[in-house]
């Protein structure tokens, strides 16, 4: 089995490295403009799912043909149909793009309404009740505290969208797969490239883990972790210096 | 407050007040429905300015919902809900203010405190000074640590909620509330959720205030204290005033349910 596996030529992944390399940055390139459209997107689609009808029916219709359509068949739609049928081409990165957005958004969507519907009824009465408008409550308590919530699953979907990139190989966006197919039609060492390619989906999968637990740290309260806890210890200084100044002019605490 | 079980001799004594006095909240005839269920039938409640009204009876009495009913977190069915004279009851028919103009002008505390827990004490406080009074954010951090101090927890001021006992956080959301300066503070329940130990400084706290001549409608269990501070007294069962009366009431009513209840609790 080793002498197997050690007869394959592993030396091309070396030599290749830097389309590889260029592959990856392709990949997380559309990943990283796909999550942040995704992510509002998801969230103005969770919005209006919890409206009333027919705002939440229709959500409800996109999110459920979208989470099922394949990210192939999307990128196609997007890239070849939208050519056909509106007559607007597209360049393969934002075809890319686009297509992520399209079943991403739909995911998060899921992932934001659960995190909403999970922060108490207690937090937007408080919030009203201070006199806050609806609006503001939403994005200065409700929303900071679901995202809070939405962040693991978001770092999931992230972890997917980079994975999914693979199938635009068919539109010929220059990403891992693509970068893999053309090494291997002039060498024909199948098994030793594509191990790579999977090499390079599983690392980035570890990394995004390790960045997200990171954020969830820090978005945690009160903050643990060392970015989280400098920025923390940034904010109590702010506070304390307020506080001294309130003591200075009014006595003991 | 009036209702036709109160004692005549006190109600005489109350009508006298009334004039004297102004009247912060009124609500008459107030019903509350949750689908099918009517849990309020008709409930009249006047608050005038500087007064502590105590709202006590057994769970499902309707007393928070009535609580609620004052700043709209509640919308009645029916009945009018009249604070500082404007009218805001039920939508359609007569001229309404608007909530969140409403909400500006009376303060509440929860049963839960309802703290911000993604914020520290002093920016819990902080941004409701923001929000709803348009504060600058200096000027906005500067009031929330002299609210913090009026109740004893400047020096906790960068903590966040989970950092603080449940104590605590009551008194920094009382901070919060009267750090908007309202004309009425609501306190729905306000010592229920606490351990036993952590009850007499959120009490002690509400007593600062009570003394300070601040107007409060105070939903409690805690008789005792009901007894100390209130001027005015309502026994609701039922989704109705069962009985009603001024200080001295818990030693004088006469209805078999209250004193039922005042037996049983205190």
């Amino acid at each position: 089995m080793a002498g197997v596996v050690a007869s394959y030529d592993w030396g091309l992944v070396w030599t290749n490295r830097n389309a590889f390399l260029d592959g990856l940055a392709t990949a997380l390139e559309v990943s990283a403009v796909a999550i942040v459209i995704s992510v509002v997107v998801g969230l103005l689609l969770a919005l209006a799912r919890m409206s009333r009808p027919p705002l939440s029916w229709l959500a409800a219709a996109y999110i459920n043909v979208f989470r099922g359509v394949p990210a192939l068949v999307s990128v196609i739609w997007v890239y070849f149909g939208w050519s056909l049928v509106v007559g607007i081409n597209f360049t393969v990165f934002q075809a890319g793009v686009i297509a992520l957005v399209l079943l991403y958004g739909a995911f998060i969507s899921e992932i934001y309404r659960a995190a909403l519907e999970a922060i108490p009824r207690g937090q937007r009465e408080a919030g009203l009740a201070l006199g806050m408008s609806p609006l503001r409550v939403f994005v200065q308590v409700v929303l900071p505290q679901a995202t809070k919530i939405a962040v693991p699953n978001i770092g999931s979907m992230f972890i997917g969208m980079v994975k999914d990139t693979s199938t635009f190989t068919v539109i010929g966006l220059l990403e891992v797969v693509r970068v893999t197919q053309n090494i291997n039609s002039v060498t024909f060492q199948p098994f030793p490239l594509y191990t790579a390619a999977a090499g390079i989906y599983v690392v980035v999968a570890f990394a995004v883990d390790f960045l997200v637990r990171a954020l969830e740290r820090g978005l945690a309260t009160p903050p643990s972790g060392p970015v989280a806890r400098a920025a923390t210890a940034r904010r109590r200084r702010r506070v304390e210096a307020v506080v001294q100044r309130v003591e200075a002019v009014s006595g003991a605490r | 407050m009036t209702t036709d079980s109160a004692p005549s001799a006190a109600a005489a004594d109350r009508a006298h007040d009334a004039v004297a006095r102004d009247v912060v909240v009124r609500l008459e005839g107030i019903r509350k429905s949750f689908g099918t269920t009517e849990v309020l039938h008709g409930v009249d409640l006047t608050v005038h300015a500087g007064e502590h009204v105590v709202v006590f009876g057994p769970s499902g009495s309707g007393k928070s919902t009535l609580l609620r009913t004052i700043n709209l977190l509640e919308e009645p069915s029916a009945g009018s809900v009249q604070v500082l004279g404007v009218e805001y009851g039920p939508a359609g028919g007569r001229r309404r203010g608007s909530a969140v103009e409403l909400r500006r002008r009376v303060g509440m505390v929860f049963q839960q405190f309802n703290l911000f827990p993604h914020l520290t004490a002093l920016h819990n406080v902080a941004l409701a000074l923001r929000a709803a009074k348009r504060v600058g954010r200096d000027d906005a951090e500067e009031r929330a640590a002299h609210a913090l101090r009026q109740v004893g927890l400047l020096r906790f001021a960068a903590r966040y909620p989970a950092e603080l006992s449940g104590g605590q956080q009551q008194r920094v959301a009382i901070a919060r509330a009267l750090s908007l300066d309202p004309k009425v503070m609501l306190f729905d329940e306000p010592t229920s959720a606490l351990d036993p130990e952590l009850v007499g400084e959120v009490l002690g706290v509400m007593r600062t205030v009570a003394e300070s001549g601040m107007t409060m409608v105070i939903v409690t269990h805690e008789l005792n204290f009901a007894r100390e501070i209130g001027d005015f007294n309502v026994f609701m069962d039922e989704g109705v005033v069962a009985e009603s009366g001024p200080r001295g009431f818990f030693d004088e009513c006469t209805n078999p349910r209250t004193r039922q209840f005042i037996a049983a609790v205190l």
